[in-house]
């Protein structure tokens, strides 16, 4: 019998990375293959080159035993390859029957024949018994049925291959459950299913085999049965490689940022951050670790002051500063390093000096009323670019020009500069290459040494681990669990992250 | 009698409106935001009257169409392949549409602010109805663009709702993305929205001139593509819903032309009525209305 | 570093090709009437710059323009567009022109300063509303500010026509009805021509031009409104915000604040449009008062590139067109609203042009970027 999915030698390259690096991979028909991987593994460039958006640099695909060039999403769909992205692409407006049949309508000439329409679905539905009201708006069902559309689509569309993108990292345990179900009973229909996760619980628990990427490479494949949690983990993780850092010891100041059962409601009204509390003193970095999306973000921008807080209280040296302004709180003495450099750091048209001064620019040393001082703005920019080494042409030069490591050290130079005692630095290396990432290490370091209170929210849990005095787990808005990172590996870490560890709801 | 003479001013009245709206939903829908409407309907009374001079009324609608269609195939161009500011493009699209017929009506007319009268459709009865003393003034001597404009109506909606082409119209505007991943062709789809809405506008523009005038004159829009674009987002992006806020807006033209004849307010502040009405309606209204998600954002291949 | 030039060049490039395709677009539209479109340019040109009075009433048409464009471009610097100026500008001369006719007997060195920042205040108080409105109420200023234009429209027209309309006015031999115009404001209100000061140079003028103190004020506006985006902190935050709202408000800075504020700033600028108008050539308002300058504005900003001494030179040339219309018009009864065609077509070309010019850089950037990282890599390995 034909393999569903065979690739052989699939690399692709981007700018600066390899994400595939020679993957060869074989699917049976009818199975549920898991791949999992860490962050940046290359599990999404793999899924993505399944379905037409990207085309590989090197390596075959054969579907069902044939020779294939998937040249779009158009046809992927034609070889029978369905995808279920992990960001839905759903019209919220739309009910659940338009989303499905949109752009492969059953018509009767220029009108949609809805009563064929539904009656395909219908059968769909019952055929895989999934529940599910066609006439529901999208924007009004749970997350786990739109899951389920995103399914129905590809079915719709005659998919025999499905490839669900970690399906499963916006669903609550109760919706898992029922995903797997309907899984399940696609297996029993004959659908191959490619199930991409980190989640090893679910892993084990769903797939009939598993392969394991790390570094664009694959590791191995195994089953289910034979292999432990923790042989998984260690195959993911690999070696855990841990930086070199000198760490003094730094005798504890005071409390310097205090956050106390802090609850942060997204738009929809749910809470990101839900009844965090934890206190950090002078010379001491706090790291907390988790997969992203568990409220981590919505945890430093509460404390900076851009969400605004549903109840609970921050304290900055003292003083309450929950209600305080952006403007207000950074006077308090608060750095802030944001995750989105270009979004948030950066004013990306500006220049090199005017960015490094932004935010900072009513000081009273960049004042020559009315205006600006150029001459100390200046003098500071060129200061500051000195002691960062940072590479440029000329602070006249708008930022945009300068790579993502330079512009990194821009706002560390602006943030840190200015002798602040809380710093919170969010994500602080994402997207940087080894050189600059460890600058950023060693400069966060030596603010610790200087006694500052440093907050560090970080997806690398490496980077967590070597840098961090304590270490809190977050997971779905709370802190589930605190660690000495040299009592611990990372794979304790890992099962918390992983929601593993304490029952969802207790708290730390 | 006054009830029913003033609802059929005020419909006679909100009838540009509507035509205009309804484009609107079409381009809207489609994610293009559209102020060239005004100039739309612009061209569409210059162009009307002229057609209608030379060849009679039937060429002017269509000649006013087509030139409606053509601004906003610029708009679509600028917009869609370009992708440039809509606003600024549909400022240019105005401005533009201003100054040809200026030039235009100048050559041609060799006045540039009017032209001489036209002819208009044959006003029609309605059978039956139009016996109904009370009703006389709304059912008798209307012109057909009235009905037709009244047809439009559900006819859109069902265009919008339950055909093919509405619901990929629809999908553009509300996430390209998710359309383009489904084969969906954005870009002819928001083409086809905004030249919809420059047919429509045209046709509104044609009305003025051919039946409620019978000349062009310049400046005679008033800034009715405005109000429209007002009137559609006061009718939340629906057809039905633009035909009562249209509604609303010729009535209260309608309105105002009883009462300056009463003489109680000076006539400029009741010229203003429209405008402070849109203002009005917009501040309280805008929060709770909800544009299609992808209003007015250029889509962009490979963009995030 | 090439890439810092590449963009400089473009930049000026920009505008000049969106000339030359207007014109070549405008030539079409010539043709199309059976007029020679090389006839037309040189009539423009000849008729326009042949003479010095002409080019001083270029100077002289070009002085509101350059408000109005500062105006505009101050929308644009923050991400709104005021589309109002239009609407700002005639407040903004009634309140002017009503300061000048109420208040007697002041000297002119009170008087005037007085009816000008009567004028700022005009605009300033029209330009409130839509600000007020997006602010507080998320309504989108382009739909609100073209409101408030019709609504002034109305609202000047009757406080001329009705409130303030000088009835004193003598008739001609008692002929003719009285015109619908505001009483004439004295001589202490009115606006000096620059001729005295063009005379210590040897420059004559004719009476029959009313370049006036304006035009050199609105150099110094565009040199303040240069100084205030570049040099204060504030214009400082209005360009942060401008181009990035979200990390102007991770900064500290708030947006809303900076909206309220540019926008007042930008109303007031507007508010100067008319006076020059005002207090120079008409001496009192009427229904004839000039119109559009608004929305010419908005075309000075997008050719100038949003750069105050870019829209200096970009009213000088609508300056020049306009003047030139009225020359195409007299000589060869070629309508004048040629131009305003021209300024449309202008308008679409340069964003047009803009646009296409940025996404070429970006592409030129990404390559770039890939053989920065590659050598990157390759020296790593080594």
């Amino acid at each position: 019998m034909d393999k569903a999915v065979v690739l052989r030698g699939i690399t692709k390259r981007f700018p600066g990375i390899v994400a595939n690096d020679g993957i060869t991979l074989e699917i049976e028909k009818g199975e549920v293959h898991a791949i999992v991987g860490e962050n940046g593994a290359g599990k999404s460039t793999l899924m993505k080159i399944l379905a037409g958006i990207y085309q590989p640099d090197e390596g075959e695909i054969y579907i069902f035993g044939k020779r294939e060039r998937i040249t779009s999403p158009g046809r992927a769909i034609e070889l029978k390859i369905g995808m279920v992205h992990q960001h839905f692409m759903l019209v919220n407006r739309f009910t659940v029957l338009e989303n499905i049949i949109l752009g492969a309508e059953k018509r009767a000439g220029m009108v949609i024949d809805e009563q064929k329409c539904r009656k395909v679905i219908g059968e769909l539905l019952s055929l895989y018994n999934f529940s599910l009201d066609p006439d529901a708006r999208v924007e009004e069902i749970s997350v786990g049925q739109a899951q389920r559309v995103e399914i129905l689509k590809v079915l719709y569309r005659g998919a025999d291959i499905l490839v669900l993108d970690e399906p499963t990292a916006v669903l609550a345990p109760q919706e898992v459950k029922e995903l797997f179900a309907n899984l399940r009973r696609l297996k029993e229909e004959g659908k191959t299913i490619i199930f991409i996760s980190h989640k090893l619980d679910e892993v084990l628990e769903i797939a009939d085999r598993i392969t394991v990427l790390r570094r664009g490479r694959v590791v191995g494949t195994v089953v289910p049965s034979r292999v432990t949690k923790e042989e998984l983990a260690r195959m993911m993780v690999g070696k855990p490689v841990f930086m070199k850092l000198e760490k003094t010891p730094v005798p504890a100041g005071d409390v310097l940022l205090s956050v106390k059962d802090l609850v942060v409601r997204e738009n929809t009204g749910k809470p990101a951050v839900n009844g965090v509390s934890l206190e950090i003193r002078g010379g001491e970095i706090y790291g907390i670790a988790g997969i992203e999306g568990n409220g981590q973000k919505e945890l430093a921008e509460a404390i900076i002051g851009l969400r605004k807080t549903s109840s609970g209280q921050v304290t900055i040296c003292g003083r309450t500063a929950t209600g305080l302004s952006i403007r207000e709180i950074r006077d308090l003495g608060v750095a802030f390093i944001p995750e989105d450099r270009h979004r948030q750091g950066l004013v990306l048209p500006m220049k090199v000096w005017e960015n490094m001064i932004l935010g900072y620019h009513r000081k009273k040393e960049f004042l020559k009323k009315p205006s600006l001082n150029l001459k100390t703005a200046r003098e500071f920019t060129e200061k500051r670019v000195k002691e960062y080494s940072v590479r440029l042409s000329s602070i006249d030069q708008s930022i945009d020009g300068l790579s993502g490591g330079n512009q990194q050290k821009v706002i560390l130079g602006r943030e840190l500069s200015r002798d602040p005692r809380v710093i919170i630095a969010s994500q602080p290396t994402r997207g940087l290459d080894v050189g600059a990432a460890e600058f950023v290490h060693e400069e966060l370091l030596k603010k610790r040494e200087e006694g500052k209170a440093i907050l560090l929210i970080s997806a690398d849990l490496e980077e967590v681990l070597s840098l961090s005095d304590r270490v809190g787990v977050m997971y779905n808005g709370r802190i589930t669990a605190e660690f000495r990172p040299e009592e611990v590996t990372p794979e304790d870490v890992g099962v918390y992250m992983l929601g593993g560890g304490v029952k969802a709801g207790e708290g730390a | 009698m006054f009830l029913s003479e003033l609802l059929a001013s005020s419909l006679r009245m909100a009838v540009p409106i509507l035509l205009t709206a309804l484009g609107a939903v079409f381009t809207e829908r489609a994610g293009v935001v559209n102020i060239g409407l005004e100039g739309m309907m612009i061209v569409g009374s210059f162009w009307g009257a002229l057609g209608s001079y030379y060849y009679g009324p039937y060429f002017g609608l269509l000649l006013a169409m087509a030139a409606g269609m053509f601004l906003a195939l610029i708009h679509a161009v600028n917009t869609v392949t370009f992708r440039v500011d809509q606003i600024v493009s549909g400022v240019a699209i105005n401005i533009l549409a201003y100054g040809s017929c200026r030039f235009l009506s100048q050559a041609i007319f060799k006045m540039a602010t009017t032209s001489p009268h036209v002819a208009g459709l044959p006003k029609i009865d309605i059978p039956v109805l139009a016996g109904i003393e009370f009703l006389k003034p709304l059912v008798s001597g209307v012109s057909p663009i009235i009905i037709l404009a009244l047809l439009l109506v559900p006819l859109t909606r069902f265009v919008i709702n339950r055909t093919v082409f509405g619901l990929r119209l629809r999908s553009v505007g509300e996430n390209p993305l998710a359309a383009d991943t489904l084969g969906i062709n954005v870009f002819r789809m928001k083409y086809a929205g905004v030249l919809l809405s420059g047919m429509l506008a045209g046709l509104s523009g044609a009305y003025l001139a051919l039946e409620h005038t019978g000349m062009y004159v310049e400046g005679m829009t008033q800034g009715q593509g405005f109000i429209a674009l007002a009137a559609m987002i006061f009718g939340n992006w629906e057809p039905a819903g633009a035909l009562w806020a249209a509604l609303l807006f010729g009535f209260s033209e309608a309105l105002s032309f009883r009462v300056v004849e009463g003489g109680a307010i000076p006539y400029q502040f009741i010229k203003m009525i429209p405008y402070v009405l849109t203002l009005a309606v917009l501040a309280g209204v805008v929060r709770k209305s909800t544009p299609p998600a992808a209003d007015g954002i250029p889509y962009e291949r490979g963009m995030k | 570093m090439k890439r810092k030039y590449l963009i400089t060049v473009m930049r000026i490039l920009a505008p000049v090709l969106a000339i030359v395709l207007s014109a070549f677009i405008s030539s079409i539209v010539i043709l199309a009437i059976g007029k020679s479109p090389w006839q037309v340019f040189y009539t423009i040109f000849r008729f326009s710059l042949s003479r010095l009075d002409s080019v001083a009433i270029i100077l002289y048409n070009a002085t509101p323009l350059i408000f109005s464009g500062l105006a505009v471009s101050l929308g644009f610097r923050m991400g709104l567009f005021n589309i109002g100026v239009e609407g700002q500008y005639l407040i903004g001369a009634f309140f002017a022109a009503l300061a000048g006719f109420t208040l007697k007997g002041l000297p002119a060195v009170i008087h005037l300063p007085l009816v000008i920042l009567c004028g700022a205040l005009g605009g300033m108080l029209w330009s409130f509303i839509p600000i007020y409105l997006k602010v507080k109420r998320g309504v989108h200023e382009v739909i609100s500010t073209i409101m408030l234009n019709y609504i002034s429209y109305s609202l000047i027209h009757y406080l001329i026509a009705d409130v303030f309309m000088d009835r004193t006015q003598k008739l001609l031999d008692g002929l003719g009805s009285m015109l619908a115009r505001t009483p004439k404001l004295p001589p202490s209100a009115l606006m000096p021509k620059l001729h005295g000061l063009l005379g210590l140079f040897g420059i004559e003028l004719p009476r029959h031009v009313y370049l006036n103190w304006f035009f050199p004020l609105g150099l110094l506006m565009a040199g303040l409104t240069y100084y205030l985006l570049m040099y204060t902190p504030f214009g400082f935050e209005l360009r942060a915000v401008g181009q990035n709202q979200e990390a102007a408000r991770t900064a500290g800075i708030k947006p809303e604040r900076v909206y309220m504020v540019g926008f007042l700033l930008s109303g007031a600028v507007a508010g100067l449009v008319g006076l020059s108008d005002l207090l120079s050539y008409f001496g009192y308002m009427d229904l004839d008062f000039p119109r559009n300058y608004g929305f010419d504005g908005i075309a000075v900003a997008l050719i100038g590139q949003n750069n105050p001494f870019g829209i200096i030179v970009s009213a000088m040339l609508f300056g020049f067109l306009k003047r030139g219309a009225e020359g195409i018009q007299t000589l060869l009864n070629v309508p004048m609203d040629t131009i305003v065609i021209l300024q449309a077509v202008m308008i679409m070309s340069i964003v047009v042009i803009t646009k296409v010019m940025n996404d070429y850089i970006k592409r030129l950037e990404k390559k770039e970027d890939v053989r920065v990282c590659s050598s990157q890599n390759s020296s790593l390995q080594v």
